[in-house]
């Protein structure tokens, strides 16, 4: 059980991530392996060990990715395009100063294409829409500077259809709240300078009775509390103005509780198997929470904040202060 | 998610990497005789995507071995693989719907009219036989988006039947088999959303469109079944909405039924937010003074019963501010007291309910 993050850990068990090639898990993990160095290089950065993995190895990796086809990213060589593996890829690149090796025209029209009449997105060609694709969508447009080629008021208008009547927002117009669909909405309202269309005082209460009496928070009421949501819902908070209303004393007792303190890492909760998606948001909410020796995380577009705002992106949100060690 | 860690010895290491070298091979075997010697899984996968889909193999023998990597066997299968996904969708589309092969973004080809290559006998029964096997998916991995997206693809497909007489026999029996089918899948899990979500889905597009009514009694039952089931709540929420907003329900008298269902849940489990959030949602803006001091007094009595109740004192600060800014009048006797009451609730709340003590200050 440890009090304290165990940051040379995690960076070495993020960097070791792949390098097992003969792991049946590696492999059964392809389909996302986009985002799983999105996750780890992130969570790199926020910990200030951007350089422990290295850059051109990384971008290269990237590009690979390419699909020519569809002129977009999937997530591993050979993988379909998505949009998913997009923003990530689009993400990646950003972190490292490396937005020019993208054909961005092409890139754009694939995201724009992805638009339907309702204002949502699909990830792909076979059309399973969500607001996560929404948001990528959102994120990515924002990112290489082509935001102003969206139909703002077509997506504001899903947003709004998406709300529900707990203030929350669900996967699909009628679809249920839920946490990490709560960010994706709230993120992307925040890049489109809508957040007018959220109820704040309901949904600021709603994301606060997240939390539980361990500290944890889950993403939906009677569910499990989950590391991730440390991210989902925190992060929605912060964009609110309300970071404020949860326990950060607990919550931060209850994300250290979650390391493997032998090999690094961070699981879902206590005593789980770790994951480098439950490592980067453990991370990630513990920077919101003002934990000492970290870097600044823009909870709009879970990246560095300081890049971000190198990029003239940032938005109103309010961390906690950053505490001395 | 949810997966204990264990303090893996060197020796249980050791079995592990034996086990997964048996699985490995025992996969191996039965794609050796489709052309691939491969050594490693990521071996294969780089085949599928580098020989196969490179080469726009649309053959039987490809079609075959996307059902081994979805589903056939059971200890190396990845039904997240949705490059597989697509590239069966592909195959299906090639050989027996359109001839047109999917690229994104070109979206409008699935949603556009196809041509039959093949007889509808021929495409109905390999489109079955596609959603029997998501059917066995999904029990095994019931929350898999892409199981779910494949299933939906298939029902969009399903053709007309030949016969002129009930063309639309098959198309109505396949959506009435969905609705029943999500329907189990509630049973053994009733918050999963991605079921709730196919739900609606059915239910929207279902040929012989169920009515708002048989939704909404579908809603009661999984209530009265579980108090705490949120989903359902939530559910509720918008098929009583669609009754209100259609004017087939009258909205007063519905909400009388309303809020008589949502007390029972309070009194039965007030520690419940579900039930909580409902009545909350149900009192809207306040604007009915008659029902918001009626339920102020429901929630009163409740607290009485239950004087640690978080949720009934939450609640009452709540509705009396919304009778404070609705209906008192600035500076009057009541409105003073009403605020005193509020003061003294969010104290006591900052006292059992420390975690959200900021929340409370704020309000205060």
């Amino acid at each position: 059980m440890s009090d304290t993050l165990l940051t040379n850990l995690h960076v070495k068990y993020i960097q070791n991530l792949g390098k097992n090639k003969d792991d049946l898990t590696y492999h059964m993990t392809a389909h996302l392996r986009m985002n799983a160095v999105y996750w780890g290089v992130t969570a790199l950065c926020i910990m200030k060990h951007k350089d422990a993995l290295d850059a051109e190895e990384t971008i290269e990796y990237v590009m690979s990715c390419w699909d020519d086809e569809a002129g977009a990213f999937g997530a591993h060589p050979g993988h379909d395009a998505h949009i998913l593996s997009t923003l990530s890829a689009i993400q990646v690149l950003a972190t490292h100063d490396a937005l020019a090796r993208i054909d961005a025209p092409r890139v754009i029209d694939f995201v724009l294409g992805l638009q339907q009449p309702s204002g949502v997105f699909a990830g792909d060609a076979f059309g399973e829409t969500d607001t996560r694709f929404l948001y990528c969508a959102v994120s990515a447009l924002s990112l290489l500077g082509a935001l102003d080629r969206l139909d703002r008021a077509r997506t504001v208008a899903y947003l709004a259809a998406c709300r529900n009547f707990d203030g929350g927002f669900g996967r699909v117009a009628g679809a249920e709240s839920h946490a990490a669909q709560v960010w994706v909405c709230t993120a992307a309202l925040a890049i489109l300078d809508r957040l007018d269309v959220i109820d704040v005082s309901t949904l600021g209460w709603w994301l606060a009775e997240r939390q539980l009496p361990n500290g944890g928070l889950n993403g939906r009421p009677e569910k499990l509390e989950d590391v991730c949501y440390s991210y989902w819902v925190l992060s929605s908070m912060a964009i609110l103005n309300k970071l404020t209303w949860i326990d950060a004393t607990a919550l931060t007792r209850f994300i250290l509780s979650a390391q493997d303190p032998d090999g690094g890492g961070i699981a879902d909760r206590p005593g789980d198997m770790v994951d480098v998606f439950h490592t980067l948001f453990g991370v990630a909410g513990l920077s919101l929470l003002g934990y000492p020796g970290l870097d600044d995380l823009d909870p709009v577009y879970c990246m560095p904040a300081s890049l971000i705002e190198r990029l003239g992106l940032k938005k109103g949100w309010k961390a906690l202060p950053r505490r001395e060690a | 998610h949810g997966v204990r860690r264990t303090r893996d010895t060197q020796q249980a290491l050791a079995a592990k990497r034996e086990r997964d070298k048996a699985k490995l091979s025992a996969y191996l075997v039965l794609t050796d005789d489709i052309l691939i010697r491969a050594c490693t899984l990521s071996l294969l996968h780089n085949l599928f995507t580098r020989t196969f889909k490179k080469n726009k193999d649309w053959s039987r023998e490809a079609f075959g071995l996307t059902t081994q990597l979805l589903s056939t066997h059971t200890d190396v299968i990845n039904p997240e693989f949705y490059t597989i996904w697509n590239y069966r969708r592909n195959i299906l589309l090639q050989r027996y719907l359109s001839g047109k092969v999917c690229h994104p973004p070109h979206i409008s080809i699935i949603r556009s009219p196809f041509i039959l290559r093949s007889s509808p006998d021929e495409i109905h029964e390999v489109l079955d036989n596609d959603l029997a096997m998501t059917t066995k998916l999904l029990k095994v991995h019931p929350k898999v988006y892409w199981i779910w997206n494949h299933r939906r693809w298939c029902l969009e497909h399903i053709p007309e039947g030949p016969n002129s007489a009930n063309a639309q026999a098959w198309r109505l029996s396949t959506w009435e088999r969905e609705l029943f089918i999500v329907e189990k899948m509630l049973e053994a899990d009733s918050r999963n959303f991605l079921a709730w979500d196919y739900r609606r889905y059915v239910v929207a597009s279902m040929p012989a469109r169920r009515s708002d009514k048989a939704e909404l009694a579908y809603t009661t039952k999984k209530i009265e079944a579980n108090f705490s089931n949120f989903s359902a709540w939530h559910q509720r929420t918008k098929v009583i909405s669609s009754l209100w907003a259609s004017g087939e329900t009258d909205k007063a008298s519905s909400l009388q039924k309303e809020f008589a269902l949502v007390q029972n849940a309070m009194f039965t489990l007030p520690e419940d937010q579900s039930a909580w959030l409902y009545h909350r949602w149900l009192i809207g803006s306040g604007d009915d003074k008659v029902i918001l001091e009626r339920e102020i007094e429901v929630v009163q009595t409740l607290l009485a019963e239950q004087p640690d109740s978080k949720w009934c004192m939450d609640s009452l600060v709540t509705y009396k501010l919304l009778l404070l800014n609705n209906h008192l009048h600035v500076g009057s006797q009541e409105s003073i007291n009403v605020t005193k009451q509020c003061l003294a609730l969010l104290a006591q709340l900052e006292e059992i309910d420390p975690m959200r003590r900021q929340r409370y200050h704020d309000i205060g």
